[in-house]
């Protein structure tokens, strides 16, 4: 059974239709990318299955719909979230930041916090720091440690390389592979660096104009020649 | 001079209880409550209901001092904010309007006439040349006790941290699995329970009337103004700011002028630096 499954997915802020009939499924323990240019409707997917949107349609997690759910009861359902720009509280030291995260998975606190210390090092030195101070890659670690505190069954990952150099990026590329390798957490990201999403992906969603373009696994993307040079850039 | 420290200690230290209240809600809901002057005098008006009309013992006065003022508070959330969502003109007119209204409803309940709030706590001690009563000593340390636990509550707990969270970044909370509307309610709550409470000292330092809401209100907001959002340790500061300069001009000028200086602090901290001394830019 699918981890997640999305079908006929449209989306609306106020009388803007931003998804048009999306569908899309992810198997347990892999991980989807979905990439397209700005503007292509990847955060507002994201946004949808966190219940921040507008929806029609059916998005079903192991199996059980979970449209219509506020965001509070997704969190406890098993959805973690690390949204595009983090949405970090900034006045907030890193370690609570990260116990905001817990706040649905109080009993997971020391679990979950070793495994974003293991992840992510730097944030055990630097928990007293407010997220205000830290720099772009530092504070994408602390967004998707939060995600982790939540306890998720699956992650969803927006723009994580957003403005980061590209060793940042490499690093949080190792850790998101560690994750899904080491816990076997079902992650789905969305990126506009193509490259850093088939780097991590085994399946792809190219989202157009709010619409999947075309989908696949990423070797079959990556070898048909027109895709590759239509959205791969070579 | 021991005079100016001992009187601005106390005054300041009911000034901050005043204030903390009316901080929680604008820091949290970036609202200015312009009714909250209204749980302070309902504060006030239960509590003299409470112990002097029904003779009940001063703990279960404070106690409905702290229910009314919660009370209000959630009703004024639910009833008013939220239906008005994003307006902040219309929140900031209709609180005003519901604290005249709230004004009529004392009037027509109690009359119009001022009532004099015995003190909490009975005598005098000398200081050299200076009188302190043990009533304003109470509320000073009432005052550090109730910021003081505010402050771990807010610093140390789930509940603390998703309130802080919430006026932080909405959509960050929103993910995180807290339910901003329900900490935007419990923050009503304990915002109106504070105002009360803060009423009762205030009304046993001054006396009860319908229109004694305003100049808890003028401190309150000039806390805010002049503090900025989102500290509560800056809050605390403004208050003994605003304190001090109250008594040092009621010492030296003239007891008339004392609220002329925290009005002119406000529109000076205004055009000079709007996101206040303590403030956090737009955050």
């Amino acid at each position: 059974m699918a981890i997640l499954e999305i079908e006929n997915l449209y989306a609306y802020y106020g009388m803007a239709e931003s998804l048009h009939g999306v569908s899309m499924k992810l198997e347990e323990g892999e991980i989807v990318g979905v990439i397209g240019p700005n503007g292509a409707g990847k955060s507002t997917l994201m946004d949808s299955i966190m219940g921040l949107v507008k929806t029609t349609g059916s998005i079903k997690l192991e199996g059980r719909e979970i449209t219509g759910l506020d965001s509070s009861e997704l969190v406890n359902a098993g959805v973690g979230y690390a949204p595009e720009r983090a949405h970090l509280f900034p006045y907030m030291s890193v370690r609570d930041n990260l116990l905001v995260g817990a706040y649905t998975a109080r009993n997971d606190i020391e679990k979950n916090l070793e495994l974003v210390h293991s992840l992510f090092p730097v944030l055990r030195e630097r928990r007293s720091q407010e997220t205000a101070t830290q720099s772009g890659g530092e504070r994408q670690m602390v967004s998707l440690g939060r995600a982790l505190m939540t306890s998720p069954r699956i992650l969803l990952v927006d723009e994580p390389t957003i403005g980061l150099a590209p060793k940042i990026c490499a690093g949080i590329a190792d850790a998101l592979v560690r994750l899904n390798k080491e816990t076997g957490l079902t992650i789905l990201i969305a990126e506009q660096n193509v490259n850093f999403a088939m780097q991590l992906a085994s399946h792809i969603h190219v989202l157009e104009t709010g619409s999947v373009a075309v989908s696949g696994p990423t070797e079959e993307l990556k070898s048909d020649p027109e895709l590759a040079k239509a959205y791969f850039g070579h | 001079m021991t005079q100016i420290l001992i009187q601005g200690f106390l005054l300041s230290g009911l000034y901050a209880l005043i204030a903390v209240g009316f901080t929680l809600i604008f820091s949290v809901g970036r609202v200015l409550n312009l009714a909250y002057g209204a749980y302070i005098m309902m504060g006030g008006y239960a509590y003299f209901y409470a112990v002097h009309i029904w003779h009940l013992p001063k703990t279960l006065g404070f106690l409905s001092a702290v229910v009314v003022g919660a009370i209000a508070g959630i009703l004024m959330y639910r009833l008013l904010v939220k239906r008005l969502e994003g307006d902040q003109v219309a929140v900031e007119i209709s609180t005003l309007i519901l604290a005249v209204i709230i004004q009529a409803g004392i009037v027509l309940l109690f009359n119009d006439s001022s009532k004099i709030l015995l003190p909490i706590v009975n005598g005098v001690w000398h200081v050299g040349s200076t009188t302190i009563t043990k009533n304003m000593v109470m509320a000073m340390i009432a005052s550090w006790i109730i910021l003081g636990g505010l402050l771990a509550f807010v610093k140390f707990t789930h509940l603390g941290r998703a309130i802080q969270a919430v006026s932080m970044d909405p959509k960050g909370a929103l993910i995180s699995g807290i339910r901003t509307d329900r900490i935007n309610l419990t923050t009503w709550a304990i915002s109106g329970a504070l105002g009360a409470v803060a009423g009762v000292f205030f009304a046993t330092h001054t006396q009860l009337n319908p229109s004694m809401w305003v100049s808890p209100l003028i401190i309150a907001v000039a806390v805010v103004i002049v503090g900025g959002i989102g500290s509560i340790i800056g809050s605390l500061i403004v208050a003994h700011i605003i304190g001090f300069m109250e008594i040092i001009t009621s010492t030296l000028i003239g007891a008339e002028l004392r609220g002329i200086f925290t009005m002119l602090l406000i529109i000076i901290v205004l055009v000079v630096r709007p996101q206040g001394l303590f403030g956090r830019g737009d955050l």
